[in-house]
């Protein structure tokens, strides 16, 4: 079970396509990527740049924002041809699309999700092609990683719910157990914590990215146990209109979604590819692009949304306050942390760095049922 | 809220879906036809729910149109199924592949659009307060009423007290001798082959009208296969059928409120029961119905196109 905790977000979706063989990585692949050469520069006429998608662009969620980055690219570059494909299952069709890409002539490959094994048996075989794998932990030499540090916009979020929440319990409707919700529920509580140190938070785990009538059912559950704000990661959303129906208050993840619950909406976690697309494309185009793992911060690709219109202004400003001081530089996550058995797990006065943060896979003392 | 209220509450909702999808299923197996395309009709009904309700703001308009939409599909796959005499099991995988690609690619237009009206609690007066159970039960939206209380108690009625009843059960038991008795074995499959995927597709618009109140792609997320589950483990009965919805309803919940309360279960194995329960419900009819084989048993021509020249 401690492998399956060290399971990105999206990683965790290829356990059952792939039986877990993606984890099991071939030590040729894990190696230093900066030593390569940038690829040659290409004429914007001549670019093709393709977009593999886990989910429907449709979704309002995850593929929709990786979308909207794809028509950022379009906007930027007008000559630029982009293709897209929707839907891709976590199997070797994964690795036939990608491969369909290539014999395409795109020069820039997109994997919106991690695609693993799959995905690097292409890049492997097309070294002029630049390849990206969100969510990716081995960059290649023609294959960069990048991700969102969404666990700061969260603890923003989370100052605003322990001030909004009456009964400083919170609940928090899980897909898996993996560091992206280790990372979503610690935030936020101890963003909670910072106002209220009684605030406690309850999960439900649904075992689904995408189930609007179990997140229902998840939902109601935690309103019917004293909770009376709900945060979760889901891609819709179905425990946002719970909360508007029962008169509760909900954090969001993604887009904005407010009109599912225009009342009960405090903010969403969303993410916006937007200027990191137009930023990695340009590089391509200009024969400057090597291959690289980033991590896009606050203000850069996540950021908590505008403000629900029943969170009060001077809670606002509590909590875009500590945004602010974020910005600047100051971490709320520094010792000393206890995880939920009361171990101390960061010492006291110890920053934890983004990569820990990213590989986060403890619940904090105050969590229960994850 | 009192522990078996939260629980009742969440498990009327979710087997409530199941429930009138189950119902539609009893009918078509009930005159002996296996209609497996309940995923895709749900997906349907699900789909043209909310297009009405975001055109005309009425829930009931959209239910309305659920299972016209649902009546229209059922005579197609009936009149295949029951006068071309095509295979049902292939029929059935058609129909739910194609209902659930159609009703995707039309509900692009639909996704992210909250249902601007749905179903609303109608309260009963006198047994809305009873103590414990009385807000929970009497509270509900007109569709709880309709598929736990009025729809089953006249199926049953139809089905087991009347002569229309006896036919229809005899034309899937056994239609030569249905049709040697006068009875148009044809025409009956056809009829309630088609109510039974009209109520179908009510059941997808039931999902999008009252209990999560918009459209996404693969928001039926496998019930439909769970409600053909369902009516094995109920012996074809609607009463039953209810009842069995119900019991899984609870079930599901049961895995939500045991993790809200931190029952000392490790949240994976509560996270099972739904599939621990689908198990059982397709085991316990083998093993703990076989004294009552005869009243349990499946439609003796349940699956088996009736040719009347064969005979």
């Amino acid at each position: 079970m401690s492998d399956l905790r060290h399971l990105s977000r999206r990683r965790f979706l290829n356990l059952g396509a792939a039986a877990g063989s993606s984890l099991l990585l071939p030590p040729g692949l894990i190696r230093s990527a900066h030593a390569a050469a940038p690829l040659p520069a290409i004429a914007e006429k001549d670019a093709v740049i393709a977009f593999g998608h886990t989910g429907p662009v449709t979704d309002e969620g995850w593929t929709w924002s990786h979308d909207q980055g794809m028509k950022a690219v379009k906007a930027a570059f007008p000559q630029v041809k982009t293709v897209f494909v929707e839907s891709i299952p976590y199997s070797a069709d994964a690795t036939r699309t990608y491969r369909q890409f290539v014999s395409e002539n795109a020069c820039m490959v997109f994997a919106t999700s991690n695609y693993g094994d799959f995905l690097y048996d292409v890049a492997k075989r097309s070294p002029k092609v630049a390849f990206y794998e969100c969510d990716g932990r081995n960059p290649l030499d023609n294959l960069s990683t990048y991700y969102v540090a969404h666990w700061y916009p969260t603890y923003v979020t989370g100052v605003a719910a322990g001030l909004m929440s009456k009964s400083g319990k919170l609940g928090y409707v899980a897909s898996f157990p993996v560091p992206s919700v280790f990372s979503g529920t610690n935030a936020f509580l101890m963003g909670a914590r910072s106002v209220n140190p009684n605030a406690t938070m309850q999960v439900i785990t649904i075992n689904s990215w995408f189930d609007p009538q179990a997140a229902t059912q998840a939902g109601t559950a935690l309103l019917d146990n004293g909770c009376d704000l709900l945060f979760g990661i889901m891609d819709e959303a179905g425990y946002l209109q719970v909360a508007e129906k029962r008169g509760a208050k909900a954090v969001m993840w993604n887009t904005d979604i407010r009109r599912y619950g225009p009342k009960a909406y405090i903010s969403s976690i969303v993410i916006d590819f937007k200027q990191y697309y137009v930023g990695e494309v340009k590089k391509r185009l200009e024969g400057t692009w090597t291959p690289s793992s980033t991590i896009l911060p606050m203000g850069a690709g996540v950021d908590r949304d505008a403000w629900g219109e029943s969170v009060p202004e001077d809670m606002r400003k509590q909590a875009d306050a500590v945004r602010e001081k974020i910005l600047g530089g100051w971490s709320p996550f520094v010792g000393e942390i206890k995880d939920a058995k009361g171990n101390v797990k960061v010492a006291s006065g110890k920053r934890m760095s983004e990569t820990e943060l990213y590989n986060w896979d403890w619940p904090i003392a105050g969590i229960s049922g994850l | 809220m009192d522990l078996i209220a939260g629980i009742l509450h969440t498990s009327l909702l979710a087997g409530g879906v199941l429930a009138l999808a189950a119902l539609g299923e009893v009918l078509a197996e009930r005159v002996g036809v296996v209609n497996l395309g309940v995923e895709g009709l749900m997906a349907l009904g699900a789909i043209s729910g909310i297009a009405a309700v975001v055109t005309t703001r009425s829930p009931t308009a959209g239910f309305a149109l659920a299972l016209a939409v649902g009546f229209m599909v059922g005579m197609v796959f009936a009149a295949i199924t029951v006068y071309l005499r095509a295979n049902q099991v292939l029929c059935g995988l058609a129909l739910t592949l194609m209902g659930t690609g159609f009703a995707a690619t039309v509900g692009k237009a639909y996704s992210g659009i909250p249902a601007p009206a749905t179903f609303t609690g109608v309260e009963i007066p006198y047994l809305s307060s009873i103590p414990l159970i009385g807000q929970v039960l009497f509270t509900q939206n007109v569709l709880v009423y309709l598929i736990y209380i009025i729809l089953p108690v006249m199926l049953h009625f139809l089905m087991f007290r009347t002569r229309h009843g006896l036919n229809l059960r005899a034309v899937g038991e056994n239609p030569a001798a249905a049709d040697a008795a006068g009875i148009a074995v044809q025409r009956i499959r056809f009829w309630y082959v088609t109510a039974g995927a009209a109520l179908a597709a009510g059941a997808g618009a039931y999902l999008t009208l009252a209990f999560v109140p918009s459209w996404s792609e693969g928001v039926v997320a496998g019930r439909g296969w769970i409600a053909v589950a369902l009516v094995i483990f109920a012996g074809y009965r609607p009463l039953n059928a209810v009842l069995a919805a119900l019991l899984f309803g609870v079930i599901t919940s049961l895995g939500f409120v045991g993790q809200a309360r931190n029952w000392p279960i490790a949240a994976p194995v509560l996270s099972m029961l739904p599939y621990l329960g689908t198990i059982a419900f397709i085991v316990v009819p083998v093993v703990a119905w076989h004294r009552m084989r005869q009243a349990m048993a499946a439609p003796a021509a349940l699956g088996i196109p009736y040719y009347r020249d064969l005979r």
